[in-house]
């Protein structure tokens, strides 16, 4: 073998097997979105147990030749490929996302509170302006619902929505669901203050009523039979979240409960932000597109809570008891942070006032509502 | 809310719709379409024949499972039915998103000429609302509404209608001769569509949530109303019934000394008990001169079992 020989292999070994002459400039920017996210993950706790395994996915997908998201010569799917291709587009994995949710939810304030559950659908609000405003910028319709549903504060119905709508979407549109999630803290409070005289923040809400073993037990089917009935195209997620909060209720599979609390549920999550941080490939995610979704993400939000705290003083004109409004915020899910936020807000108030438990009530009814316009987008695209 | 608030809120509004309206006004649609790529969404139809009917089969826009679109022609024979791109008739003023389906090109012959067919286009697909637009790339005004009949049939299936003269404006060949190419499609307002759905789907949320919360309510109640009462029955299983008192007469000719020796007969038999439940082997501090004669008693006990003093006795 001549030298010329041998420099040629080198050359074509170089080239054609290792990454760096591969190596374009959108997939070094998509490394560093990924350390952004990761940064915001390890360094400021937003959301870690996603951000972490999404920022890697997108970390490892965005060097070049890596067999990770095609399919080999024979059509089998590669690593992350697999569990993108049977865990989210077979959309197995945000229903046992919505199981593990399920095992993991006390309903007994909603079930104290039934009246909150309305202000789980006026928190809908922005998931539908958000979906007309995405259209005027050329977003498909099925694109634009998927969009629009971020503004529900649901991960899992997010992506699995996007999943069945615009795939294309699902990296940008979870990664916006979750960023904005773990930003509830710091987007909420100015609305709510804005929204609600101080006077209306210090409104006492009366204590919940203690709700027995058999009402938890049997509010699981009883949602069901209402929810499934009218709108059977959100059967999959509520199905599976009802199913996790009955084996947590009935208490005699625990270990099942257990195991969906815990075990499966990081097994999935694992697998889940992995699937999506992979979709963000530089040639697919580098478009004005995903910043549109950031942009629109970010209004839906406001126009969700916006909607919720709405709704609470449209029922107080109605209720002679009057309800705190800033619980309404808590309508747009992110189960429990923005319980919270109506906690510290209403303590910043007045400090005798509790109303964590009030907020948990639209809370759980945010993620109903959520799933619910979930089922109307699919029933509406079937 | 205070009125400061109020004004910052409306003006918060008010800023936020400029905006949102400026972007919309101000970003060119063109412009949009470009930054974004292509529209994903292009039905492709596969088209089957029996007897004298041509189906037409495709995942419309907006959808994820397929639809039927059936035609049929009176008054001529239907040669073929083809799929036609929009890109191939676009035109300002008229925008592909109205067309769920893609156009198209309807071949006919057998027509007398300068006669009348008849063409249907059936499919539940279509609601009541849905227009016939013919294209004809010959005419100034490409685009027109055919005005199709409007036909609602059993199952939820509509009927469009249109009549097609041979050499008329709807006949895309322009002649005389008794074939006729009739291209066009099925029409929806996309933002009559958007929007009308937007206010029944929001709106729906609320209507499924009302019903859920009633039911909530009144099972609730139910709940509650057989809590109390399992709490009342419970309630009245631990309130023990009165002890009849007995009749015990008092003997008069008891003397008191025998009185007071009963008593504290009694006295020391149930004190005795009580204690006897509250025992506790509670060992005082021992002295010397008491451990010295317990061993001295264990030893002489223990003698005829005590390996060692066997041993030391032997």
């Amino acid at each position: 073998m001549s030298w010329d020989q041998v420099l040629e292999l080198i050359k074509s070994i170089l080239l054609t097997q290792t990454g760096i002459p591969n190596l374009d400039i959108g997939q070094v920017i998509m490394i560093l979105v990924s350390f952004f996210f990761l940064y915001l993950a390890v360094a400021k706790e937003y959301e870690p147990l996603l951000l972490v395994p999404i920022g890697f996915g997108i970390f490892l997908v965005n060097f070049p030749l890596v067999p990770l998201m095609g399919f080999t010569e024979h059509g089998n799917p590669e690593l992350i490929q697999a569990f993108y291709k049977y865990g989210i587009q077979w959309e197995i994995i945000p229903c046992l996302i919505f199981l593990g949710l399920g095992a993991m939810t006390d309903f007994g304030p909603l079930i104290a509170n039934p009246k909150t559950l309305i202000i789980g659908a006026g928190a809908q609000l922005g998931v539908f302006i958000t979906y007309c405003g995405t259209l005027f910028f050329g977003f498909t319709l099925k694109e634009a619902a998927s969009v629009g549903i971020i503004g529900g504060a649901d991960g899992p119905t997010t992506i699995y929505l996007t999943a069945m709508l615009a795939p294309q979407l699902l990296g940008a549109n979870a990664l916006a669901a979750y960023s904005y999630m773990a930003m509830v803290p710091l987007i909420q409070p100015p609305i709510m203050r804005l929204m609600t005289t101080p006077e209306q923040r210090r409104i006492k809400m009366r204590q919940l009523r203690p709700v027995s073993a058999r009402e938890k037990l049997l509010f699981p089917l009883i949602a069901s039979i209402f929810i499934i009935l009218l709108i059977p195209a959100v059967a999959p997620l509520m199905g599976m979240f009802m199913f996790g909060n009955f084996m947590r209720e009935c208490g005699v599979v625990k270990r099942l409960s257990d195991t969906a609390q815990n075990a499966m549920m990081n097994i999935v999550t694992i697998l889940l932000g992995l699937s999506v941080g992979a979709t963000m490939q530089a040639d697919v995610f580098l478009s004005w597109k995903p910043m549109l979704i950031f942009g629109f993400g970010l209004l839906d939000f406001v126009i969700c809570t916006f909607g919720g705290i709405l709704t609470v003083h449209i029922m107080n004109k109605f209720l002679k008891e009057k309800m705190n409004p800033l619980i309404g915020s808590a309508g747009v899910s992110a189960v429990p942070m923005a319980a919270r936020v109506s906690q510290v807000e209403g303590q910043k108030a007045d400090p005798d006032n509790w109303l964590i438990m009030h907020a948990m009530g639209p809370n759980l009814a945010g993620v109903i509502g959520s799933a619910s316009a979930a089922g109307m987008f699919i029933a509406m695209f079937k | 809310m205070n009125r400061l608030t109020h004004e910052i809120f409306k003006s918060a509004i008010r800023t936020w719709l400029i905006l949102a309206w400026m972007l919309v006004i101000l970003v060119p649609r063109t412009t949009v379409y470009a930054a974004f790529g292509e529209d994903l969404e292009k039905p492709k139809p596969e088209f089957t024949r029996e007897g004298n009917v041509i189906t037409a089969k495709l995942i419309p826009r907006a959808k994820s499972t397929s639809v039927s679109i059936h035609f049929q022609v009176s008054g001529g024979r239907l040669v073929s039915v083809e799929g036609m791109d929009f890109q191939e008739a676009a035109r300002p003023g008229v925008d592909n998103k109205d067309f769920k389906s893609e156009l198209f090109a309807i071949k006919i012959d057998g027509v007398p000429p300068d006669g009348v067919a008849k063409v249907s286009v059936t499919s539940a697909f279509f609601s009541s609302s849905t227009e016939y637009w013919v294209f004809n790339r010959n005419l100034k005004e490409s685009w027109m509404n055919a005005d199709a009949k409007n036909i609602s049939l059993p199952d939820m299936i509509q009927k469009l209608v249109v009549s097609v003269k041979d050499g008329g404006p709807f006949d895309s060949d322009g002649a005389v001769d008794g074939r006729i190419t009739f291209t066009g499609g099925p029409k929806d307002s996309f933002w009559g569509y958007a929007l009308g759905t937007l206010f029944i789907r929001f709106f729906g949320i609320f209507l499924v949530l009302s019903i859920l919360m009633i039911g909530m309510i009144l099972s609730g109640k139910v709940f509650q109303m057989l809590d109390k009462k399992k709490a009342k029955r419970e309630i009245e299983i631990q309130v023990q019934p009165e002890v009849p008192v007995p009749d015990i007469q008092p003997a008069e000719s008891i003397e008191p000394e025998l009185a007071a020796a009963v008593g504290a007969a009694l006295h020391l038999h149930f004190s005795g008990r009580r204690s006897g439940a509250d025992f506790q082997f509670i060992t005082p501090a021992i002295s010397p001169w008491v451990r010295q004669g317990r061993e001295r008693i264990m030893n002489a006990r223990s003698i005829p079992t005590n390996r060692f003093n066997r041993l030391r006795n032997r």
